[in-house]
């Protein structure tokens, strides 16, 4: 007898078509996270707020309530959401640049509020969608569209560092930055967001998922080499980890 | 559709037409099945194919799993 | 409407706050600024008595996008600000306005442009109904005049909000924020309108909702405006209001929109007993603007005279409205000088004297 061992997630429209470029980890990020809510059986009671950028199409991709967020304002419309349906699961995806750029502002006083939702930010140290300008995750040396010779402390500063500035909030119950580089550091991801939904739902606080993301396109490196770019370059800079975990007795 | 049945063995299915042939499944697949096909889908993409004639895929699922295009709808074990 | 309560004494910003609950509010988000912010304040307290949400945020961007994500689930929910912190809302509001979204905005005017300061204003009309925010959609904008048409236009705002799934302004300003007179706080009287066909809480039993604005074909980009303006139309037909006064045999017909218009009927009537044949048009409904009924006031008057607290804003729409059925004069101040009845009986003297 045969038994199914993998399935495209529930969540996950029956003729959905990923659209991102090749070898692009978004798609795994989405189809982990619909995995998760199958797994976890909240579906049906989870509301996604959506960002701008290249996870501005996550209406082609999940059969789930979805609102769009103005650019940057994902937590803000996410606080919104949650504060008017307290019981449903509440989770925000953005870029880099959405969470921790134009929405810096948005996003840490969601989480010192202890906003009980998700972030799910991810960091691919560039701007994808508008053709890989710099980030404010781009680390230095990298070369960018705008940063042509490579990012320069001196000139454009250094990257923002999501989960390191997101765990000094007490609102913060669960912060944790993982990667999609290898099938162990999916299975990890996976791992993450299940934790940081659980959190969520015990009403812990705001939980903070930064992963680590290719975007082969505009690093002009092939999907594999990308991978070990994120290893090689963004590991010493984004160390992978959980950096706040509230116990249920600190809430 | 490439199909594969096995006794006591895995399968998997890929669809062709949602395979951007980034070839990330080929480097996980721990038996070497997968493999780039010498064929392109309707896109013109060089997409990937199971070649299993010896019955090798152990349903192990990292391929889809590590597929960032749903590509790999189905594994069987 | 039934007004069973009796009359109390009410601020204008009160009135507002009081009337939002009573509308079924149930979620409040703002950011404090003068001279609204006695709406928050009462609010602060009031919305968590009973059980709801009131929630300070960091910013008038956050605010918006707040209303934005609590209304999205179809839940009765505003925001108030003012000025140039509506400035800060109008990507919000562009959003909202796409999305469909039902919504109450209450803004407060006081004197720009920039920081200015908290005088009462006029100065927002152009930002309000001509629309700060990208791209083509309207702002149905309800313009009180005293503290008992702060009540009266919240329950409609709220009412029309959810009927139309649109965006709605109560704009006053501080004049009437700030004032304080007998007003009567009666029972919402709207029936509760359902949501269920599109209001985001969870995909269960049914396939996912999604509410946002990006459209990658022209085609449905342009389906989306058409259809947008398709209820724009509607709304058009059903919803303007307007006041009038003494127009039967005007020969100066009075323009003038919230607290001026409430000031330009004391002018008018010294105007009446000085033997002038003065008239009140007052929209109410700045958008959609009475144009038709406005047109058809001006024919056979000898001139419209439009005042309002700032450098001419609605006088463009009156222009348009009278389309040279008259002649339209401007008078206006801005910078938070509001005009006294004798101010605006000097004004229409003077227009009368012209003429000759």
């Amino acid at each position: 007898m045969e038994t199914l061992v993998f399935q495209k997630p529930k969540s996950i429209h029956k003729d959905c078509k990923v659209t991102f470029c090749p070898g692009c980890d978004h798609g795994v990020a989405i189809r982990i996270i619909a995995e998760v809510l199958d797994e976890m059986n909240i579906a049906d009671k989870t509301i996604v707020v959506s960002s701008i950028g290249c996870s501005v199409f996550l209406n082609d991709y999940y059969n789930l309530d979805i609102v769009e967020a103005p650019h940057g304002r994902a937590m803000a419309v996410a606080t919104g959401v949650k504060r008017a349906k307290p019981d449903k699961l509440v989770f925000t995806y953005q870029g880099d640049g959405d969470f921790a750029s134009i929405g810096l502002g948005e996003s840490m006083h969601a989480i010192s509020r202890g906003e009980k939702v998700t972030a799910i930010c991810i960091n691919n140290t560039n701007y994808g969608m508008t053709g890989g300008q710099m980030a404010p995750t781009t680390i230095l040396g990298q070369k960018t569209t705008t940063t042509v010779n490579g990012r320069d402390a001196e000139v454009q500063g250094y990257p923002i560092k999501i989960c390191e500035m997101a765990s000094t909030c007490e609102g913060a119950a669960f912060v944790a930055r993982c990667s999609l580089d290898s099938s162990k550091e999916i299975e990890n991801t996976k791992r993450m967001i299940r934790k940081a939904f659980e959190s969520q739902l015990a009403g812990q606080g705001a939980s903070v998922i930064e992963i680590l993301s290719t975007c082969p396109t505009n690093w002009k490196l092939s999907p594999q080499e990308s991978h070990e770019r994120i290893r090689k370059e963004l590991y010493p800079v984004f160390p992978l980890g959980i950096y706040k975990e509230k116990t249920s007795k600190q809430v | 559709m490439l199909l594969k049945k096995g006794i006591d063995m895995g399968r998997v299915v890929i669809d062709s037409e949602k395979c951007k042939g980034c070839l990330l499944c080929v480097d996980v697949c721990p038996k070497k099945i997968l493999k780039k096909s010498e064929t392109f889908n309707a896109k013109g993409i060089y997409t990937v194919y199971a070649d299993d004639k010896n019955n090798e895929c152990i349903g192990c699922a990292l391929c889809a799993k590590r597929c960032p295009d749903i590509a790999i709808t189905e594994v069987y074990r | 409407m039934t007004k069973t309560a009796e009359k109390v004494l009410l601020k204008g910003n009160h009135a507002i706050a009081k009337a939002a609950i009573n509308a079924g509010c149930q979620c409040y988000f703002g950011y404090p600024i003068t001279p609204q912010n006695e709406i928050g304040e009462y609010l602060s307290v009031e919305m968590p008595n009973r059980g709801r949400v009131f929630l300070q945020a960091e910013s008038e961007i956050a605010a918006i996008n707040m209303l934005l994500g609590a209304a999205a689930t179809g839940t009765r929910a505003m925001t108030s600000s003012s000025s140039l912190a509506i400035a800060l809302m109008q990507e919000g509001i562009s959003y909202i306005a796409a999305d469909n979204i039902p919504a109450v905005v209450v803004s407060v005017m006081r004197a720009g442009p920039a920081l200015g300061y908290i005088f009462p204003s006029q100065g927002d009309y152009f930002q309000t109904v001509k629309g700060g925010g990208n791209g083509d959609y309207k702002v149905l904008t309800l313009a009180p005049s005293n503290v008992q048409e702060m009540i009266d236009y919240t329950y409609k705002a709220f009412h029309l909000a959810h009927k139309y799934r649109t965006i709605v302004f109560l704009l006053a300003d501080g004049l009437l924020g700030q004032m304080m007179e007998p007003a009567v706080l009666y029972d919402y009287p709207y029936e509760d309108i359902d949501n269920s066909s599109w209001a985001l809480d969870g995909a269960k039993d049914r396939p996912g909702r999604w509410i946002g604005s990006i459209h990658r074909s022209e085609e449905v980009l342009e389906r989306k405006v058409l259809e947008l303006f398709a209820k724009y139309d509607v709304i058009k037909q059903n919803e303007v209001e307007y006041e009038t006064m003494l127009t039967d045999d005007a020969e100066i017909l009075i323009t003038a929109f919230g607290s001026v218009a409430r000031i330009a009927k004391a002018a008018i009537k010294k105007a009446r007993e000085a033997g002038i044949k003065a008239g009140l048009f007052r929209p109410i409904s700045l958008w959609p603007f009475p144009t038709e009924e406005l047109n058809k006031m001006a024919r056979g008057k000898k001139i419209v005279l439009d005042i309002e607290m700032n450098m001419g804003q609605m006088v463009e729409d009156v222009k348009i409205a009278v389309n040279g059925e008259a002649k339209v004069e401007f008078f206006g101040r801005p910078a938070g000088f509001y005009f006294t009845p004798d101010e605006i009986f000097e004004e229409i003297k003077k227009v009368m004297e012209g003429l000759k």
